[in-house]
């Protein structure tokens, strides 16, 4: 199970480029980063952090899509691979079957 | 869209990711940032706002998966490295003389360097290790009416207080030093009968250790000094006055009538101050010295005055309101004569070359001498390093056709050398650093100096150390370096005849080093010679065989005509004089009115006793002395010097014999006598109009008479026997104390005399490195020219041809050098002796000797192997092929 362990970072980059379909490339990840969590991360840390999910083997690239603004460069589109399908849905069932144990009403002081 | 620089995101930031970023990921990463800049913009933000994103962006993509990989590097890199220090020890091994050389001539410049650069900084230090030094200044008074008078270090009494007083939102606080004008003040404990006179006692505000950071071992730094008849002394003094006892609550006496307790002990003060102390007393102390008050004249100006401006305040701010200052409390009949001034306190050791200093001051220009001179000696240094490096490089050429052939590429084998180099100094610098340690001691016997190894041990000196070693490494091995690695791989293996490469370059090199040799080697010579006729006692007075006996503040004053006539008698004591300052070395300011003059005007001038003339042999030019049978001399009479007549226009001394002087405003004296101009201070200053003026009053002794001068025979041991014994008749309590005037005189010059001895070691030195230099170059030609002399030898050549055949070629660099030396030295001491009053005129034999020295010591280096290569037998040079 090891390797398919997610940051909670990577996590959510995932589930958002899964929720992009065509259109997930860096700035569009990050826009959407933004509107989610108000979280602003550098384009850095979403570079590095698509290197790591890539080599682990649950995102896909190919690159297209040249526009003006960049200069006339293409850019790097994502896509989930099955097995990141998979570690999605696993951490997905582990957080709700953990979160179904919890007591009802456990904020005493409600 | 005209010009792209202007409207893009910042060039340089997009250069340095180009240069970062692995060329997978470049076009991607720059897209996506050249979007966002864009977006951004749109946005309205302005374009500094966006430039300023972009290059953050840049810095946050640094990230390890961007990077380049490093393609070079591989897994024998480590070998490779092992690999070099193994070349790097088996040469230095292998050529061992080379290596001797190459290594002793660093370390010795190296070693010199360091040890100039201990005594920089050590100079450098003076000073600065009180907290507040950067906001201490000492006051001036620069008292002066055309040209003559007197720049004084220290000032009136009431001068610190009364600033402070007036000016309290800038003057924070003031200090006080007096010690009474006084060369000595005897100090005894009375219980274990030790007395000695102290040459280092000084009267101090309370505030002295609030303005001063001196540690106290013992006693309470706020209130030590707040009482009368307190003393503060020093841990050494402590030893000495009370050994094996705890000083604090106990007496010391002082001039045999005033009780002291001592109510605290420094920490020996370190060396590093413009003034050293060993005791402080109170300056309340002083009070019952002056009938229950401190003096109120502000004309006498006998005190140093320390004053610490409040923080942010401007010294400037401070010196404009002084001409206001001197109006209002300045004595009229001074007060446009008088310029007060505030010197920083850091300035003193080095800049400072006042009257009345309470020692006297190093100065700058040796400070600079002394850099230049280790800069120079590392230069040769570094040179000779490159030289035996780059001559060497040939024997080294096989190993570098082989490692060519074997793949190594020109970064790696300049890499090598380049290690090679630095190993070397680092190597270098290690015997360096032991040198320097063992040298030390007699290095600080030299300089007067106290310096400790360990200072060298501190973080930031080991790393400038090591620095200095990383570049003299890097920058000798930069040359040779690339000429090994330029190497032409086919032409190295085939065993070719190589060209010497670089030939001209060390042609140059070796030039400037005895240029730089030959230049420190006059420079030697002249400092020498001034020195001399500095020191040479042709000063208009005889100073031989002339006994001070420091009687200042001792009952003297009543019995010294019982005590002159007792000493008389006997026959070693040739004649006996009482003056105010050690003559030839110092003097007072008075002011004087003549006949002519408006009003007085401040002249130098000495207190003075009968028989001056006579004791210290000065002929008078006209008129008489002062004459033990006249009682008016006291106040009727005046004798002046030559100097004074001229500068008063008063024609011949003997037209000046007559004219008259005011004293206590009515016209009563007359100049009775003119003697021949002597120096009056030490010859760095031309002679002053000067005053000797007769004092006969006892209670002179109190001030202006400091010393009583003796003339003896050669006899000096029975002179002093007499004189002792013609003391304790009249003053039985006092401690018998002397020194010799010659003596004294000396210590005017020692700064130079440093001088001259730290050239003349290190010019030495300068040129054993450049010889050293010399000698590996030497050693290199002729075994390149084995065969060559192998051949002459077979045809016929006879030993003193082939001796100009070898050296031919080195003297002549010699002679060149020695032709550029001329101009730069001549700049050099000219610029030098100008400081002088009196100087020598510059001739021409200390370039003569100079270059011949230069000359010879080469030629011998030299000849060395052209005797050696005349002995070979040409079989052995020729007979392999």
């Amino acid at each position: 199970m090891k390797h398919t362990q997610l940051g909670e970072f990577e996590e959510l980059v995932l589930l958002i480029i899964g929720s992009l379909g065509d259109n997930a490339y860096s700035i569009s990840i990050k826009e959407e980063l933004k509107n989610h969590t108000q979280r602003n991360p550098s384009i850095g840390a979403l570079h590095s952090a698509f290197n790591r999910l890539e080599k682990k083997g649950f995102l896909d690239s190919y690159e297209g899509g040249a526009t003006n603004k960049r200069g006339g460069r293409s850019k790097r589109f994502y896509k989930l691979t099955t097995l990141g399908r998979k570690a999605l849905d696993q951490s997905y069932e582990l957080r709700a079957s953990l979160y179904h144990t919890l007591p009802k009403l456990g904020l005493s002081n409600d | 869209m005209t010009d792209q620089k202007n409207i893009g995101p910042p060039r340089w930031a997009d250069r340095f990711l180009e240069w970062y970023c692995h060329s997978k990921h470049l076009d991607i990463l720059r897209g996506d940032l050249y979007e966002l800049y864009d977006d951004r913009l749109e946005n309205g933000s302005s374009k500094f706002k966006a430039d300023i994103f972009f290059c953050l962006e840049v810095f946050t993509l640094c990230r390890p998966f961007a990077f380049k990989k490093l393609n070079n590097e591989n897994s024998n890199t480590i070998a490779m490295w092992r690999n070099y220090f193994k070349i790097t020890y088996r040469n230095l091994f292998r050529q061992k003389v080379y290596s001797f050389l190459n290594l002793s001539g660093l370390a010795i410049g190296l070693a010199c360097s360091i040890l100039i650069f201990l005594y920089v900084s050590d100079e450098l230090s003076y000073d600065r290790f009180h907290e507040k030094s950067d906001r201490i200044y000492r006051v001036l008074e620069h008292f002066e009416s055309e040209g003559n008078g007197e720049h004084s270090a220290s000032l009136p009494f009431p001068t610190g207080p009364t600033l402070q007083q007036e000016y309290p939102d800038q003057i924070a606080q003031q200090v006080r030093l007096f010690n009474f004008q006084s060369p000595t003040l005897a100090l005894a404990n009375k219980l274990s009968e030790k007395a000695f006179n102290e040459s280092q006692v000084f009267f101090a505000d309370s505030t002295f250790l609030k303005v001063f950071d001196f540690e106290l071992l013992v006693g309470n730094p706020e209130t030590a000094l707040d009482d009368p008849n307190t003393i503060l002394i020093t841990a050494g003094m402590a030893k000495k006055y009370f050994p094996g006892e705890d000083p604090v609550g106990k007496f010391l006496e002082l001039q045999g009538t005033q009780n002291l307790e001592v109510v605290g002990v420094f920490r020996d003060p370190p060396k590093n101050t413009h003034f050293q102390f060993d005791f402080i007393v109170s300056f309340s102390s002083l009070k019952q010295w002056y009938g229950g008050g401190y003096p109120k004249n502000w004309y006498w100006n006998p005190c140093w005055t320390y004053i610490v401006l409040n923080e942010n305040v401007n010294p400037e701010h401070v010196e404009a309101n002084f001409p206001a200052f001197v109006e209002k409390f300045f004595p009229d009949f001074i007060v446009d004569d008088v310029d007060l001034e505030l010197q920083p306190l850091t300035d003193i050791h080095l800049h400072s070359k006042l009257d009345y200093e309470i020692t006297a001051n190093s100065n700058i220009q040796s400070v600079y001498i002394f850099a230049a001179i280790a800069f120079f000696v590392l230069i040769i240094a570094a040179i000779n390093f490159i030289n035996l490096s780059t001559a060497r490089a040939t024997k080294r050429a096989k190993e570098v056709g082989v490692r060519k052939s074997l793949g190594s590429s020109k970064p790696q084998l300049v890499n090598q050398y380049m290690l090679e180099s630095v190993f070397m100094t680092l190597l270098a610098m290690v015997f360096a650093l032991i040198i320097v340690a063992l040298s030390l001691p007699y290095f600080n016997g030299l300089t007067d100096k106290s310096i400790g190894f360990d200072f060298l041990l501190q973080p930031y000196i080991v790393l400038g150390l090591l620095g200095v070693a990383l570049v003299v490494g890097l920058l000798s091995g930069f040359y040779p370096a690339f000429v090994l690695s330029n190497f032409n791989t086919i032409l190295v293996l085939k065993n070719a005849h190589l060209k010497t490469s670089g030939l001209t370059f060390r042609k140059v090199l070796v030039t400037l080093q005895f240029a730089v040799s030959v230049s420190l080697i006059i420079g030697t010579i002249v400092a020498i010679n001034q020195l001399q006729h500095l020191q040479n006692k042709d000063v208009g007075f005889d100073q031989d065989n002339i006994l001070m006996i420091p009687v200042i503040r001792s009952p003297m004053g009543a019995h010294y005509e019982t005590f002159k006539s007792t000493a008389l008698q006997s026959p070693h004591v040739k004649s006996m004089t009482a003056v105010e300052e050690i003559v030839g070395a110092k003097h007072q300011v008075s002011n004087y009115r003549f006949e002519e003059m408006e009003k007085s005007k401040p002249f130098a001038h000495i207190n003075l006793r009968h028989d001056f003339t006579k004791t210290f042999e000065i002929p008078m030019v006209a008129g008489r002395d002062y004459d033990m049978t006249i009682q008016t001399d006291d106040s009727l009479a005046i004798v002046v010097n030559e100097t004074l007549v001229k500068s008063m226009g008063w024609g011949t001394p003997e037209e000046a014999i007559g004219k008259r002087f005011y004293y206590r405003n009515q016209l009563k004296g007359r100049v009775v006598g003119v003697v021949k101009d002597y120096n009056v201070v030490s010859k760095h200053q031309p002679i002053s109009p000067f005053i000797l003026k007769l004092n006969t009053r006892p209670r002179a002794f109190n001030l202006f008479i400091k010393y009583v001068a003796v003339k003896v025979d050669n006899n000096i041991e029975a002179s002093i026997a007499d004189l002792n014994s013609a003391w304790s008749s009249v003053l039985p309590n006092m401690p018998f104390d002397y020194f010799f005037l010659d003596d004294r005189l000396n210590d005017s010059y020692r700064s130079e005399q440093q001088l001259s001895s730290v050239t003349v070691i290190f010019s030495g030195l300068t040129i054993l490195v450049a010889c050293l230099g010399l000698f590996g170059l030497a050693t290199f030609s002729v075994e390149q020219r084995t065969k060559e002399i192998g051949v002459r030898k077979v045809l016929g050549i006879s030993s003193p041809q082939l001796l100009v055949l070898l050296s031919k070629e080195f003297l002549t660099l010699i002679l060149i050098a020695f032709v550029i030396a001329i101009p730069f030295s001549y700049l050099l001491t000219q610029n030098w002796l100008n400081g002088f009053s009196y100087r020598i005129d510059l001739e021409v034999w200390p370039y003569l000797v100079a270059g011949f020295m230069t000359f010879l010591v080469a030629f011998l280096t030299v000849s060395y192997h052209s005797v050696k290569a005349s002995t070979i037998n040409p079989v052995d040079t020729l007979k392999c092929e």
